[in-house]
């Protein structure tokens, strides 16, 4: 402890919130460095499905195990994030039924609860799904929020002593003979340049961890995998719906929140920063979705996204076996590269961040003088202390009593003014996207056309920002939304689009802003 | 029941080519799935306010300008002289709502985001709030009423690029209890219609402004009555007052869509909303009938003559399916403005030049949509408004000057046919 008082933080460096929440848990000072927003990176851009461990139960039994470990304990712990929708795994005419057969054998070895129910049935829970379907499956799936989840993280590892830095960037890693003894970072925003000194450094930075690693002269093959999804206007399905066959692209459909999302592809991308995503892609999703739910050529899509995957390969031996599982991978630089004080964990997934969080820690307090007990299993996030999961109703069962009693900012997700004012406050923000993240605002069907107005003049309104800030930060959003927007732009959210551009360039004339 | 001729849509183009028609004698039927984009839109006639970036001071001067350089645009197929006869004609018609500006000069009016906007026409109750001359300016925000940001409208004047310098400041009034909580603007206008919320306004409004400052309101100031109470708050207060437009649904739009299809039934023409219209019986190059599906089935209308003015991608008049493939949504006309991929791709940069923004149909100076041979689809279909291709209306504020212009114009073309025959075009 004397050392790390004298060196007193022990950054993480980029990204990973739920290995700072475990941290600060365990009593160590803790600081996190991001380059950009919270969420802005491979979790915040997720499908959101809380894994069963169905979709590996034939595959990768050891993920399927630590799935549905997993998945128990983020239903207690992080219940605020968690909508109980079900899962359900379904044979289309694409898919061999037989396949059922294997799958229920490997749910059963692995522990993953898992029913076969009557065609009929499948077809009364989930009216819209193909009625061709031959075979279906029930399993605890469920929908999990991203971005709740990471913002539940924070607010843990805040309430215990943790310092977090959104939009800093880590320029290097400070290396003394053959030890990390800091990172030098600089402020995204305000453009300041400092250092921080830490007797560990945990480098949680995903996709960007080879990145990472190089700054301590360290190797990490971590390989990019893109994947693309898409949010759907409606709650298509009730359920996790997924294809009863080994994991492929496009076979899974959820509902988030007040949408659908259909995922995902898997590309590879030579640099996680350049995701361009392909008409063929969304295409393929596309034509998956039509097998699931005959008619979703015809529905509204929202907005395309792709996220990043860290793919670890490495033929060098990994640090730790206990927790280690072809899905995530811990480094010890130490052993590795004989670098002390410095950690990777990678690959993985989001239904098991808490663990790789918790291997990660574990390895670090073995560094820092002996093992403190991980607790992130029992102490429930912040936000989900009683223990009630999250209902889609949520926010429309807040409003019912007191309809009139102020304004609803952005309709679609119901946000309330004084929600909004609170954010902005809190946050202490001037950007309507890092907004966004934090309340879903813009993120219906809408996508922003009325909402994004309001929030500009109350944002300006409030003294945050100056006009010309205010109108950057309108100018901004609408670029940002746009990549979202156009590669999925058809039917009706074209009509939408439309509209939008009517109201924020035929009404408001913003491109002839003062800026 | 017979009709001469068919409008299809009953926004801004629709109506006035439905009301031209009609007060000429022709039996009119309206037909549309909904009351039209003019509830969304500000009541103002922007004939054209940018030549790309540039500004436009004067629509007549830079009208054939914007016609040499485009020659697919909607303006380049109405005969020069109708643009003005068509802007006196609308003024005339809508008198109740008072009609400001010329084509000469455009009016700059604030938009909700202190923006300077140039329009042709302004309905007089907003015309005050012209900026060009300058001087003391106050912007009154309601509270409660989230579509409207005095403070931010207040700031970006008095840094927007104007001929005579402004000075622009905000004032929050905390309206009567009957009208606070989450409030629309056409919840506040159904006050002003039902309550006397105007001697709250005036008495609110009379210490806290001063003699030589111009009171801009939201655009909420009564949906029948809103002339009317602009007309006497201006009397009360002994102050110009102008209303701004904000987002939809439009108080002021409401009040145009009004005065024009009231005007159309007095003149004896029937509006039928909630069906649509999906497709013709044509012969020998004309249309003979257009079928429409109402709720019990498929009707069909004989006529003489059709106008389409079915507005674009925002009013469901042209369609993008998922395959990239877009349709004109009523006659499946050609269509000019396609990029030439078999696959639609938007620019990664929102304010890019967007393919399809100037997708719609091609016309011929009598406003018929033709192929690609430049030969008339149907000799008695016409086309109004948005549903026209070759603009980019958004960008250009040309959006509800096109309207008027071409609707009127088609009009005319059905009333006045050209005395050239045209060749039989067999479809």
């Amino acid at each position: 402890m004397n050392v790390l008082r004298s060196l007193p933080w022990t950054p993480l460096a980029s990204a990973s919130l739920e290995h700072c929440s475990d941290a600060a848990l365990r009593g160590f000072s803790t600081i996190l460095v991001e380059r950009r927003d919270l969420a802005d990176g491979t979790t915040g851009r997720f499908h959101g499905l809380l894994h069963s461990g169905g979709r590996y139960a034939v595959k990768d039994p050891s993920a399927a195990r630590e799935c549905i470990a997993e998945n128990r304990i983020l239903r207690v712990t992080a219940a605020d994030c968690v909508e109980d929708t079900g899962g359900l795994f379904v044979s289309t005419p694409w898919d061999d039924p037989e396949y059922g057969d294997q799958f229920l054998e490997g749910c059963r070895a692995t522990g993953v609860p898992a029913e076969e129910i009557p065609v009929a049935e499948a077809l009364r829970r989930e009216p819209r799904v193909n009625p061709g379907i031959r075979r279906a499956f029930l399993v605890p799936d469920a929908a999990l929020d991203p971005w709740k989840l990471v913002w539940g993280c924070a607010r843990s590892a805040e309430e215990h002593g943790a310092r977090i830095l959104p939009y800093h960037r880590v320029l290097d890693l400070e290396v003394d003979g053959e030890r990390v003894v800091g990172a030098h970072v600089r402020s995204e925003r305000g453009g300041e340049e400092f250092r921080i000194h830490a007797t560990v450094v945990i480098n949680a930075a995903g996709a960007w961890a080879g990145q990472i690693a190089e700054l301590a002269h360290c190797t990490v093959n971590v390989r990019a995998g893109m994947g693309l999804m898409i949010a759907m206007n409606h709650r298509l399905v009730h359920m996790c719906v997924n294809r009863c066959k080994r994991p492929a692209d496009g076979d899974i459909l959820l509902p988030l929140r007040t949408a659908c999302v259909i995922g995902t592809t898997d590309v590879f991308v030579p640099d996680p920063d350049q995701t361009e995503i392909r008409q063929d892609d969304i295409d393929l999703l596309l034509d998956e979705g039509e097998k699931l739910v005959p008619g979703f050529r015809q529905a509204r899509a929202l907005h395309a996204w792709a996220g990043v995957r860290p793919l670890f390969e490495d033929t060098a031996k990994v640090a730790e076996t206990r927790d280690v599982t072809r899905s995530h991978a811990l480094l010890d630089h130490s052993s590795r590269e004989g670098v002390a004080g410095f950690l990777t964990i990678t690959g993985g997934k989001t239904t098991t961040f808490r663990l790789m969080a918790e291997a990660a820690v574990d390895a670090a307090c073995e560094q820092l003088g002996g093992l403190r007990p991980c607790t992130t299993a029992q102490v429930p996030l912040a936000g989900s202390e009683s223990h009630t999961l999250y209902q889609i109703s949520h926010r429309l069962a807040a409003r019912e009593p007191v309809p009139q009693s102020e304004e609803i900012i952005c309709e679609c997700e119901l946000i309330t003014r004084s929600g909004l004012e609170d954010t902005i406050k809190q946050r202490d923000t001037t950007s309507l996207d890092d907004i966004r993240r934090l309340l879903r605002l813009a993120m219906g069907p809408c996508q922003g056309g009325f909402c994004i107005y309001r929030a500009a003049g109350i944002l300006h309104q409030g003294g945050q920002v100056d006009q010309a800030g205010a109108n950057q930060t309108l100018l901004d959003f609408l670029e940002e939304r746009w990549k979202g927007v156009h590669p999925i732009l058809h039917g009706d959210q074209l009509r939408q689009a439309r509209l939008d551009d009517w109201i924020f360039q035929g009404i408001l004339d913003v491109e002839h802003l003062p800026v | 029941m017979s009709y001469d001729t068919v409008v299809v849509g009953a926004g801004l183009a629709g109506l006035t080519a439905a009301l031209r028609l009609s007060e000429r004698g022709q039996r009119v039927l309206v037909v549309a799935r909904g009351v039209g984009a003019t509830h969304l839109a500000p009541a103002t006639v922007d004939v054209l306010g940018y030549l790309g970036d540039t500004q436009v001071a004067s629509p007549a001067a830079s009208v054939p300008v914007l016609i040499s350089s485009s020659p697919n645009h909607p303006y380049a197929h109405v005969p020069a002289e109708q643009l003005e006869t068509s802007l006196e004609w609308f003024c005339t018609k809508t008198a109740a709502l008072g009609y400001a500006g010329n084509l000469d000069e455009n009016l700059l009016l604030p938009t909700a985001l202190g923006v300077p906007k140039p329009s042709a026409l302004a309905p007089r109750s907003m015309s005050g709030g012209d900026l060009r001359a300058g001087g003391r300016f106050v912007f009154v925000g309601l509270k409660g009423f989230k579509d409207f940001h005095p403070t931010l409208i207040a700031d970006n004047l008095n840094h927007a690029r104007l001929p005579n310098p402004i000075e622009a400041r905000a004032l929050e009034l905390v309206p009567p209890s009957s009208r606070r909580g989450d409030l629309s603007g056409r919840v506040i206008a159904g006050g002003f219609d039902t309550e006397d919320l105007i001697d709250w306004l005036a008495g609110a409004l009379e210490d806290r402004v001063d003699p030589d400052e111009r009171i801009g309101v939201p655009a909420v100031l009564g949906l029948r009555s809103g002339d009317a109470t602009w007309q006497e708050l201006e009397k009360r207060l002994q102050r110009k007052v102008f209303e701004v437009a904000t987002l939809p649904p439009s108080v002021p739009g409401i009040r145009l869509s009004d005065v024009l299809s009231s005007a159309l039934r007095t003149a004896g023409a029937r509006i039928v909303l909630g069906v649509r219209a999906v497709g013709a019986r044509a012969k020998g190059g004309r249309i003979e009938a257009v079928e429409v599906v109402n709720a019990t089935g498929t009707v069909s209308y004989p006529v003489s003559s059709v106008v389409l003015a079915s507005g674009g991608f925002a009013s469901g008049g042209l369609e993008l399916d998922s395959f990239g493939a877009t349709r004109e949504t009523v006659f499946g006309l050609p269509l000019i403005g396609l990029p030439n991929t078999d696959r639609v791709r938007f620019a990664p940069h929102y304010f890019d030049a967007q393919p399809l923004a100037t997708a719609g149909v091609a016309t011929d100076d009598q406003l018929r949509p033709v192929d690609a041979s430049g030969s008339p689809v149907y000799e008695n279909l016409h086309a109004a408004g948005a549903i026209l291709g070759g603009a980019t209306p958004w960008k250009e504020k040309s959006g509800t000057g096109t309207s008027v212009a071409t609707g009127y114009a088609a009009a005319e073309a059905i009333l006045t046919p050209a005395p050239t025959p045209v060749s039989e075009a067999v479809r």
